[in-house]
């Protein structure tokens, strides 16, 4: 059975890129994308992706408040947080929401296929220090 | 033949992004890639690309020196500046680098496909609500002379500009000599000229 995704950002140009990384593996599909928070809730409770793949920044609501909720909502539904912000302290706050993965953007194109596939089968996944790369399990 | 487009931004999954966008329309094709300001200079003086779009936040050498470096190296060369703010500042700053087209990345996967095609046809190309607040800034300029904006920094080389980026991502003065092929001493000149003129800057204020 395909690994179901959820795409969520609110650049489109990000989102495309995010696709046509993702769309290398046939045992991926992704089945929609979201702009922001609120819409990422709204389609994860619809959809019940497998994984969500989830921007912090955005606006209406962000992307750790949005993991929260579809933690709660959907908890089969496992989130890999997509951020701008390599900081320790963002790294606790998206763990601390619910994300089973988190790994920053301008390593994303080293790091989304690892991720995703430890994330799709609810292992951890957390990029470290932008060079350092662990599977903490 | 077709037109020939070198992107620049430091995020892979953005270059992805546009890479995917504009290799949709027929005749267009990403002649190269590069991940900072200074890899896009180089790579374009080897590729000759016909059109350039460059991030403007980009470590080593931000899109908006670039783009000076671009048109001082070929003053036809066109330009796309992408930026995640519309801020006035930075709106100016790539008119006055000689950018022809103008696109926030919020936009691009609608706006981009007309800026290169209207950079195609030699013409210039703004973000729809950007064009608005330029007009607006021209217009109040023309009648007040001024538009009350926080203050650029004039005095600074196109050099100067590149030697204080380097800085404040932390690199020393030999580290900037390396990267800009000066010597220590010349970019240790360079650090004391910003300096100075950056102080006079804030006691002038």
């Amino acid at each position: 059975m395909p690994v179901r995704i959820l795409v969520v950002d609110d650049h489109p140009i990000v989102r495309h890129g995010l696709r046509t990384l993702l769309g290398g593996r046939p045992e991926w599909e992704i089945i929609d994308e979201a702009e922001d928070g609120i819409e990422a809730v709204e389609k994860a409770d619809r959809l019940k992706p497998d994984v969500v793949v989830l921007d912090v920044s955005m606006p209406r609501m962000d992307g750790l408040e949005a993991c929260r909720r579809i933690r709660k909502n959907v908890p089969k539904s496992e989130v890999l947080i997509v951020t701008q912000d390599d900081s320790p302290q963002m790294m606790r706050e998206a763990l601390g929401a619910g994300a089973r993965g988190y790994i920053v953007k301008s390593d994303a194109a080293r790091d989304l296929l690892a991720a995703l596939e430890a994330v799709s089968q609810h292992k951890p996944f957390i990029a470290q220090n932008r060079g350092q790369v662990g599977d903490s399990e | 033949m077709k037109l020939r487009i070198l992107i620049a931004d430091d995020h892979e999954v953005v270059r992805r992004g546009l890479c995917t966008l504009l290799q949709t329309h027929e005749g267009w094709e990403v002649c190269g890639e590069a991940k900072d300001g200074r890899e896009a200079v180089e790579k374009a003086k080897q590729v000759r690309p016909d059109v350039v779009i460059l991030d403007v936040g980009m470590p080593n050498l931000n899109g908006l020196a670039a783009t000076r470096q671009l048109l001082q190296q070929n003053p036809q060369q066109k330009v796309i500046v992408l930026t995640i703010t519309d801020s006035d500042h930075v709106i100016r700053e790539a008119l006055d680098a000689g950018a022809r087209g103008f696109v926030l990345k919020s936009d691009a996967a609608r706006d981009l496909i007309s800026a290169v095609e209207a950079l195609q046809h030699n013409r210039m190309f703004f973000t729809p609500r950007v064009n608005d607040m330029v007009l607006a800034g021209f217009l109040d300029r023309g009648h007040n002379g001024s538009n009350g904006e926080s203050p650029k920094l004039p005095t600074l080389t196109p050099r100067e500009r590149e030697v204080i980026q380097l800085l404040a991502e932390g690199k020393s003065s030999k580290e900037v000599a390396c990267l800009l092929n000066l010597s220590t001493k010349t970019a240790e000149t360079h650090r004391s000229n910003i300096m100075r003129k950056l102080a006079f800057t804030r006691s002038g204020i």
